[in-house]
């Protein structure tokens, strides 16, 4: 039991949290400003203890709790650390963007912290119900985040949107869950696998079905072809910060829920693979012919986003099932996280009052009215298109390596040659901050300090996650 | 002189380029500290062409275990063929400094870091680092070409940066694929360019490899049919940015097709040795015919650059020691010949404002040491005896002939083209009348002249007396044909495409 504790204290301090800044909220204890350092210092002292779990727990690689409900892996670790880390920035990003929007209120921080909470719960998750219950957790505070602006249509629209697909995505999930437990009469992933294994994957219409439900609820939810349509639109409503989270956390999340579930057995996940392939080489391409148009900064982070999500799905289709270890998906998680992040977090004290600057126009010859934060984007866009020395680049190199090594030769391939046209609209905004003339002056005085550290640390981030090593 | 001097070499020019670009710097402590830095990278390198003693191996190896799952490495190391690039930037890049002294801090700074990152490359013996200073290379380029080139300058830089990051990215599949292969054969992740030459190699996805390496070093040379940025973007970049890409970064791509390409796929190369040839010669006599019509002088230099580069990168093709050895030694004479005629015309166009052949003339009359010291590189770029142009193209063109006489002949008509826009573009230039252009044209000042000064007795020395320069060259040319002697010898015999392929060995 205490062991089962242990290994839950960061989920337990987020969970706490997220109640306790509910409840001051409720009672209009603090103010937006202390409720903000508040869950910063939730997620830091979360993060730091799941850091130090990190660094003692490796003799144990695979812990259980409460039965094997909740497993914890290194894998999983380590999805929690850029979930923390995540929520940390974010909140901070936050607070400087609501300095120049007024819709914020003390809950905003504590959704926050809940929808954490949920995102925590879903790496560990080896159980369909509860796998379902973080889900849900996660998602209701999400769809109450991107509707934070009542006022504001597009948000609006968005939040209406998504919480609709979501809700389906949420039934298909359980339909699945029912499908399978129909036919191995358990939910928990360890007994799956052992049925499976026993029974075999095809032979089983009842467990086809049901992984493609799971499957479709799991894609939807990382924004993959063809469940990607939501996406932009949904990008786009959110205020930046709440955008930065969803596609670095959220992503996060569900993708290690997702590749624990597709190596519960080498014969489902063979049996997948062939398409998960077509689904991540049009994942990739779709994402870039959409985002090759756009005008808007946001949607054009929404689409790189959705090509991002083709690159993890090659890390997916290359997992080996055998000896899984996720470091690869991890690392690029991290990578990918620590360039969106800072470029939200950039446009967070950049976007100005009401975001009133988001398409790439505006932001012509930022480099000269301020020289740092352009340098900065610069470089998280250059870790997003892969150039080294980034993190991204490290990303995608190890990608490339498992993919050709698990023989998806034809894969790897097809991945650089979407980075190459994904090159286009990273380099546009480089271009339009560099080699333009400023229309503006942008000399409206930072409101406050937390999103450009956030930005600087960010920064550093980029470059030494790219010195980390990882065994493949 | 120290342990570490590779790595001082590579990250003192970096680290002073970013941190000028950070700190609020005048234009003034720029450029006096990027003389410094490139003066004292001069030294060390100075240094360590003293101390280099023609092993044919890698000398002054730095070895840092990095992704140790992967045999991925901070390994640097140099031998006789990158020896003599890196020494080539390291002579050449000062001179920037001391000759155009109003130019903004990015400019500077961005000098500074594309010098780091090209010694890196040169340098780097592990395939990864390789491809990590490779693409750093580029930014500064970017960055120079869009902020300060001419004002063309946006379609120019998109076209040169999408163009090699695509290059760039196939060669990164490639350099995995190498990689995974040898964690096939071999049991054992490493990434060590050396290492790469054992493997063993057959099929489709051997030969997409080697279009993988081939396309992204053809795109940086560059090769025919992958020139086509090069026009505008040497002619649009700033003059020290086209004397970057020019002297010191073409030169790179020809070093990667001789340190990936021929060691690895030795069968692949051998295959398509005569393909390439063919690419290379008509490049070359492709790119001196355009030549001859311009009528801006500097898109002039650029076509000359790439048909010189054509016959650079033939010598590679031909597959023999003669001609191995004349494109290293051609490669350090085209860098300094054509360098420093691209950065004459920068001084052409800072004093006339003009890049018109026909609005000028007669300059020779008003600045005599500017013409002769214009006469001397033109010179040697066109390959006159007693010049080292001369010696790596007689080199390259005597193993043309030997691996293939039409290749050989149609090399050395492409020569006489040379001859013929160069003396053309300068008797319109320096002699003819002079008009209200050239009127006022100002000799070089002292300062000017004791800069260009040293290249000028660099490129006279290297044509009379080449030997002490050709023993540091050949023990590592000779390696590289001794590495797997049996396979070519095999492939001689099978390939019926190539009846007069001769392998040398030691």
């Amino acid at each position: 039991m205490t062991n089962d504790l242990m290994l839950l204290l960061p989920l337990i301090i987020i969970g706490a949290g997220a109640i306790l800044l509910m409840l001051t909220s409720a009672f209009e204890k603090l103010n937006n400003e202390v409720t903000a350092y508040g869950s910063a210092i939730i997620f830091a002292v979360a993060f730091l203890v799941q850091l130090s779990a990190c660094i003692s727990g490796n003799a144990v690689i695979f812990s259980e709790a409460f039965n094997g409900i909740l497993v914890v892996s290194n894998f999983s670790k380590a999805a929690g650390l850029i979930i923390l880390a995540c929520g940390f920035f974010t909140t901070l990003s936050s607070q400087t963007y609501f300095k120049q929007n007024n819709f914020c209120t003390p809950e905003y921080y504590s959704l926050t912290v809940f929808a954490a909470s949920g995102m925590l719960l879903l790496t560990m998750a080896q159980e369909l119900i509860t796998v379902f219950i973080a889900l849900e957790i996660m998602s209701l505070a999400i769809y109450i985040l991107v509707g934070y602006d009542r006022k504001n249509v597009i948000s609006t629209e968005a939040v209406l949107k998504y919480l609709i697909l979501g809700a389906f995505a949420g039934a298909f999930f359980t339909m699945g869950t029912a499908f399978i437990y129909g036919a191995t009469a358990s939910t928990k992933f360890i007994k799956i696998s052992q049925f499976i294994a026993s029974h075999g994957f095809s032979q089983s219409p009842a467990i086809i079905g049901g992984s493609f439900f799971i499957l479709v609820a799991f894609l939807f939810k990382a924004a993959a072809f063809p469940f990607h349509a939501w996406v932009i639109d949904v990008y786009e409503g959110a205020s930046a910060p709440i955008t930065g989270y969803m596609a670095t956390a959220l992503k996060a999340a569900i993708f290690t829920v997702f590749a624990n579930f597709l190596v519960l057995d080498g014969t489902l996940q063979a049996g997948w693979i062939k398409y998960l392939f077509y689904i991540a080489v049009f994942t990739m391409f779709v994402g870039n012919l959409i985002a090759i148009g756009q005008q808007s900064l946001k949607r054009m982070l929404a689409a790189s986003g959705i090509v991002h999500t083709g690159y993890l799905l090659i890390a997916l289709v290359a997992v080996d099932s055998n000896a899984f270890t996720g470091s690869v998906i991890a690392y690029y998680l991290a990578a990918y996280a620590a360039g969106t992040l800072g470029i939200f977090a950039a446009l967070s004290y950049l976007g100005g009052a009401g975001e009133k600057r988001k398409n790439f126009d505006d932001f012509k010859g930022l480099a000269k009215a301020r020289p740092y934060s352009a340098a900065a984007i610069s470089i998280f866009l250059l870790s997003m298109a892969g150039i080294p020395p980034t993190a991204g680049f490290m990303g995608k190199f190890y990608i490339i390596t498992s993919a050709i090594e698990a023989g998806q030769i034809a894969l790897a391939v097809l991945g650089i040659i979407s980075s190459i046209i994904s090159m286009w609209y990273y380099l546009r905004l480089i271009i339009n901050m560099y080699f333009y003339e400023a229309e503006e002056q942008f000399n409206e005085s930072v409101p406050s300090q937390s999103a450009p550290i956030c930005t600087f640390v960010l920064v550093i981030c980029v470059f030494a996650i790219s010195l980390y090593p990882i065994a493949i | 002189m120290f342990e570490h001097v590779l790595s001082v070499i590579i990250f003192l020019p970096i680290l002073a380029g970013l941190l000028l670009l950070v700190t609020p710097a005048s234009r003034t402590i720029a450029r006096v500290s990027g003389l410094i830095i490139s003066l004292a990278t001069l030294v060390l390198s100075l240094d360590l062409y003293a101390n280099f003693s023609a092993t044919g191996h890698l000398e002054f190896v730095e070895y840092i275990p990095w992704i140790q799952s992967l045999g991925v490495s901070y390994h640097l190391g140099i031998d006789g063929i990158s020896l003599f690039i890196l020494m080539a930037g390291s002579v050449l890049l000062p001179m920037v400094y001391l000759v155009f002294t109003t130019k903004e801090k990015g400019y500077y700074a961005n000098l500074l870091i594309v010098q780091g990152a090209m010694a890196g490359a040169v340098c780097a013996a592990d395939m990864i680092l390789f491809y990590v200073f490779w693409e750093v290379m580029l930014l500064p380029v970017f960055f120079m070409l869009g902020l300060y080139g001419g004002p063309k300058r946006l379609p120019a830089t998109l076209k040169i940066t999408l163009y090699t990051i695509a290059g760039s990215l196939l060669m990164l599949a490639a350099i995995v694929y190498l990689g995974v292969s040898y964690h096939a054969q071999f049991n054992e992740w490493n990434f060590a360019i050396s290492k790469m030459a054992q493997l063993n190699l057959t099929g489709r996805v051997a030969a997409v490899a080697f279009f993988g390496f081939m396309i992204a070093f053809a795109i940086k040379i560059p090769l025919f049919p992958f020139h086509t940025w090069l026009p505008d973007a040497y002619t649009e970049a700033p003059t020290a940015t086209t004397f970057v890409l020019s002297a010191i970064m073409a030169k790179i791509g020809v070093y990667g097709v001789i340190r990936f390409v021929v060691p690895v796929f030795d069968e692949q190369f051998a295959r398509f040795a005569i393909l390439l040839a063919y690419s290379g010669v008509i490049g070359m006599m492709y790119c001196g015919l355009a030549a001859i019509a311009q009528k801006d002088f500097k898109r002039m230099l650029a076509f000359s650059s790439a048909s010189h580069m054509g016959i650079i990168a033939l010598g590679v093709f031909c597959m023999n020691m003669q001609a191995l050895t004349g494109t290293i030694y051609q490669i350090v004479a085209h860098a300094t010949s054509t360098g420093v005629l691209f950065l004459f015309a920068g001084i052409l166009e800072d004093r006339t404002n003009t890049r018109t052949i026909d609005d000028l003339g007669g300059i020779a009359a008003k600045a005599p040491v500017f013409a002769l010291f214009f006469a001397i590189a033109m010179l040697a770029s066109v390959g006159l005896p007693g010049t080292s142009g001369f010696i790596g193209e007689f080199m390259i063109i005597l193993g043309a002939i030997k691996f293939n006489t039409v290749i050989g002949v149609l090399a050395g008509t492409s020569l006489i083209i040379g001859v013929c826009y160069m003396l053309w573009m300068f008797q319109r230039v320096f002699f003819e009348k002079s008009n209200a252009n050239s009127e006022n044209f100002k000799d070089l000042s002292l300062v000017e002249g004791l800069t260009f000064l040293p290249v000028i007795i660099l490129i006279i020395v290297m044509g009379i007396y080449p030997q002490p320069f050709l023993s540091k060259i050949t023990p590592s040319v000779a390696l590289q044909f001794s590495q797997n002697p049996p396979v070519i010898a095999q492939t001689v015999t099978t390939n019926a495409l190539l009846p007069e392929l001769t392998i040398e060995q030691k």
